[in-house]
């Protein structure tokens, strides 16, 4: 089978966020790694899923501080940075479910998107990067 | 090398860590023209392989100039 190599699309990176609010030293990479990737131009998104809408929680990231016993930049530093930077968000609804959220409890900006939309992304990404 | 080059403008990012230089280059570089020059200053230890890698993906053009004491200096040109 035969691929169409379009020269001009942009070099997509798709990070798998399986951490949440339990362990916030967890929590600020893939914003980090997202936003580093934009600033390269490339197409940088996160997909929050197991655990990890926990962090999105709203509420959640403003209070969520990156190193232990509450020092650090709080999450919500790195959210909107990487998010200012064109970063998307995507979380998975069965994953919502599992901690009894829904998408109006999570911070505005973020997408739910099913699994087959999330397989999708991963194969028509250049590289998936799972946390 | 390119001891002399002089930049259209300076991106002061010392003390802050990455990824916050190369944000901040990606923004100020489409906020000058073709052609145009930044000199980006920088103590974050890791901003020289990440201002390589930058290049090769972004195609600008950067010249690692003689760091100034702790000071990686970064001599960027927006190519297109």
């Amino acid at each position: 089978m035969s691929k169409l190599v379009d020269e001009s699309a942009p070099t997509r990176v798709l990070y798998v966020q399986t951490h949440g609010a339990d362990t916030p030293g967890r929590t600020a990479t893939p914003f980090f790694l997202a936003t580093a990737a934009a600033a390269m131009d490339m197409e940088a998104a996160i997909y929050f899923t197991m655990n990890g809408p926990t962090a999105l929680k709203k509420g959640v990231p403003e209070s969520l501080h990156i190193k232990s016993e509450g020092r650090g930049q709080v999450l919500r530093f790195f959210i909107d940075q990487a998010v200012d930077m064109g970063v998307k968000l995507y979380v998975c609804q069965p994953s919502l479910d599992l901690h009894d959220l829904c998408i109006d409890d999570l911070i505005d900006g973020v997408e739910m998107i099913g699994g087959a939309a999330f397989n999708q992304m991963a194969v028509e990404a250049d590289a998936v990067v799972a946390f | 090398m390119a001891t002399e080059l002089v930049a259209d403008r300076t991106l002061d990012c010392t003390g802050m860590l990455c990824p916050v230089p190369i944000v901040k280059l990606s923004k100020a570089i489409k906020e000058i023209q073709p052609g145009q020059s930044i000199l980006l200053l920088a103590t974050d230890p890791g901003s020289q392989p990440d201002m390589q890698a930058w290049q090769r993906r972004t195609k600008n053009e950067v010249t690692v100039m003689k760091p100034e004491g702790k000071t990686f200096r970064f001599f960027i040109r927006r190519t297109a």
